[in-house]
């Protein structure tokens, strides 16, 4: 019971995280159609910059802060330059390569200026001592929070979506970008929001993952990006409860099959998943199949 | 007439060129075999990438063995030069590369090779066809110095100064099986962590045939190792042992703490990186590791304090010396001294046979009997080209002092 107990809060704490990266996937999915391949690299920047900006002298909340702003800047910036050049051809992919590209140039810089080692990542939630007792079984209290502060967030960011101006004009460019150009809507600046608070999403995920693994190196983010797309995938592209259903599920199927049939299993199972979704049901669990009409 | 004159020309510039080779040769030959210019020596090593630490030690204990030679006037006069330092990342291909360009300057004396046992196999074959004297500085496969096996002669011009993993896995396998029944055994799914599980289990399961255990993989730099961990805790194993790097150290050593695991833990010398202090920090303590215990030894050997304070003077507390700025990390010695070692038995070397040739050098090095090192008393032979053995190893436990975790004999 305690096994499978812990299996479970380490899968939904691991699987929260996987969510918010589907869910900052999703984002500029909906504005730009395209996938920032290089997101990785903005989770490793928030998480580098945060130890950077600690150890210069900023108080640690500060320094989360600015790292988390950095990331949506650079997102932006993601935009401007990788993405928006590569679209002004009408189905060009040029944007696949250009935002992979980005992502790898920024782990060259972070390693040509930070060094490459795996760096130390400060406590910043609380110590990985500390934990709760729940009817006689023990809940790592870091596993709580990361899985609690990953929910509020969605919560946060799904009830700007539906109940703000720019949560609501985010979602009519989503719809008909076209439309919402003629309805006199700023779509480019609609779009760099979307991009924004994607950085900005993907900047937590990224320091959330660091506070679990306890360092950080120039190539983190690459195998979380992975999980989260997947996790996209499964739950549906474009899906924010799809994301949610599928991180959450992808995090505790691997913690199970690890678990309880083999770890070499756990590593490759949401692989598997993968290609049975883009097999069996490509729309994923809460997607539904895009129709163009003529 | 002007066919003839051309024709002149380029028989003069072969002819030139030809006498300016042999002059060349001459040059080179007569410099290996009397003297006269300065010592040269090349590297290659991880300068950056995510192993910078490992070449950035070799640079620091190479400079600092060379400062050292020459403050004392050189070897039998003539200077040391470190002219070459080139960066392999730690890549095996790369550098294998390296090793080519370094080789291809014949103007070089001594190599000093990359660290880490993939880049060492990657360049040995290499290095023994050439036959300058080569220093491997840190890695733990003994095959590049002994390809036929321990049992067999050494490369003629290789001397090896790490910890042999055969050497590390005989040291910790016994004290494994010595002090626990049932044993977890968690390894990285690399050559390095699958080879140092194998050799260790061989180890206990020869000596102790009645001990148990679990075994358990991971993946380089995993998001998490819950599960793992979990099934060791379920297997309710007396010790967990890990055969991995410090990154990922860090992450077991917090996920232990986290679902409240009491075993101890004890990692290869390979996991006791200024990584896993920092990323573990107060979590680091308790953690046991296998390591010589040249830095650690309450009466430190003449040798040792004089290290200790050059490097000081050198280079300051810096990475390698660790956050204690009055004593320095015990990984030290597996990392920097071996090459500061290593340089000085070579250059010692040459300053016997009072010649660069390498067949003098190996002869020299070979003669060598009780000469006191850093890491430990070193003595070579025809058959033994390395350095460290068992009984220079010691169990380490990292230990919480005031505000700093420190590393000291394990007591019983």
């Amino acid at each position: 019971m305690n096994f499978a107990a812990t299996l479970l809060v380490a899968g939904l704490s691991v699987g929260s995280i996987y969510a918010m990266i589907a869910i900052t996937l999703n984002l500029t999915y909906w504005t730009t159609r395209t996938v920032n391949f290089g997101q990785g690299s903005i989770l490793m920047l928030s998480a580098m910059g945060t130890i950077f900006l600690a150890r210069v002298g900023l108080p640690l909340g500060f320094a989360v802060l600015v790292a988390v702003g950095v990331a949506a800047v650079v997102m932006i910036l993601i935009e401007r330059i990788a993405i928006r050049p590569a679209m002004s051809e009408s189905g060009s992919m040029g944007w696949a390569v250009s935002t992979l590209g980005v992502g790898i140039l920024l782990q060259g810089l972070v390693a040509r200026y930070f060094g490459s080692q795996a760096v130390a990542f400060p406590e910043v939630l609380m110590s990985s001592d500390l934990y709760l007792t729940v009817g006689g079984i023990r809940i790592g209290a870091q596993y709580l929070l990361v899985f609690t502060f990953s929910i509020v967030t969605i919560a946060v960011m799904e009830a700007f979506l539906r109940q703000t101006v720019w949560g609501r004009a985010v979602r009519a460019v989503a719809q008909d970008r076209e439309l919402a150009g003629v309805m006199g809507m700023p779509v480019s600046g609609i779009i760099l929001i979307s991009f924004a608070v994607s950085g900005m999403l993907a900047g937590t995920a990224g320091i959330l993952t660091a506070q679990i693994i306890g360092t950080v190196d120039p190539a983190f983010g690459f195998n979380l990006l992975m999980s989260g797309f997947v996790a996209g995938i499964l739950g549906g592209f474009g899906s924010n409860i799809g994301a949610l259903v599928g991180g959450l599920l992808i995090g505790v199927i691997e913690q199970f099959a690890s678990g309880y049939v083999s770890t070499a299993l756990g590593h490759g199972i949401s692989m598997v998943i993968l290609l049975l979704m883009l097999a069996f049901r490509p729309q994923g669990l809460f997607g539904t199949i895009e129709v163009e009409k003529a | 007439m002007t066919n003839q004159s051309n024709r002149r020309k380029v028989i003069q510039r072969i002819a030139g060129l030809g006498t300016a080779i042999v002059f060349g040769l001459n040059l080179n030959l007569a410099f290996g075999q009397t003297g006269g210019g300065a010592i040269k020596v090349g590297m290659t090593g991880s300068l950056t990438g995510p192993y910078s630490e490992y070449g950035e030690a070799v640079k620091n204990a190479l400079d600092l063995a060379i400062e050292q030679w020459n403050a004392r006037g050189g070897i039998n006069g003539r200077k040391i030069e470190l002219t070459t330092v080139l960066d392999d990342q730690l890549i095996p291909d790369r550098a294998a590369q390296n090793m080519r360009r370094l080789l291809d300057d014949k103007s070089l004396d001594v190599i000093m090779g990359p660290g880490g046992s993939g880049p060492s196999l990657a360049v040995a074959d290499m290095v023994a066809a050439d036959g300058r004297t080569f220093i491997n500085p840190f890695s733990q496969n003994p095959t590049p110095t002994y390809p036929n096996g321990l049992d067999k002669p050494p490369r003629a011009n290789m001397f090896q100064f790490g910890i042999l993993s055969n050497v590390e896995a005989e040291f910790l396998g016994n004290y494994l099986g010595k002090t626990y029944k049932k044993i977890g055994l968690a390894h990285e799914s690399t050559g390095y962590g699958v080879a140092g599980k194998d050799t260790l289990l061989s180890i206990i399961t020869k000596n102790y045939p009645d001990r148990k255990f679990e075994i358990e993989s991971y993946a380089q730099r995993s998001t998490d190792v819950t599960p793992q961990l979990l099934r060791l805790q379920r297997a309710e194993v007396d010790a967990i042992v890990v055969v991995g790097l410090g990154a990922d150290l860090v992450n077991i050593r917090r996920t232990m703490r986290r679902i409240g695991m009491q075993q101890p833990l004890i990692a290869s010398a390979g996991g006791v990186s200024v990584a896993y202090m920092e990323g573990a920090g107060d979590a680091a303590a308790g953690t046991i590791a296998p390591l010589v215990g040249a830095l650690v030894e309450s009466n430190p050997r003449p040798e040792v304090t004089a290290f200790v304070n050059s490097y000081k003077a050198k280079y300051g507390p810096d990475r390698q010396w660790g956050p204690d700025k009055n004593r320095p990390f015990a990984g030290m010695s597996l990392i920097v001294i071996p090459p500061y070692d290593g340089a000085n038995i070579v250059f010692e070397g040459i300053r016997r046979a009072n010649s660069t040739e390498p067949a003098k050098v190996t002869a020299a090095i070979e003669s060598m009997k009780g000469i006191a090192g850093v890491n430990t008393v070193y003595s070579f032979s025809r058959q033994r080209h390395h350095g460290i053995d068992a009984e220079n190893l010691t169990m380490l436990q990292a230990v919480k002092r005031g505000d700093k975790v420190v590393w000291e004999v394990l007591k019983n």
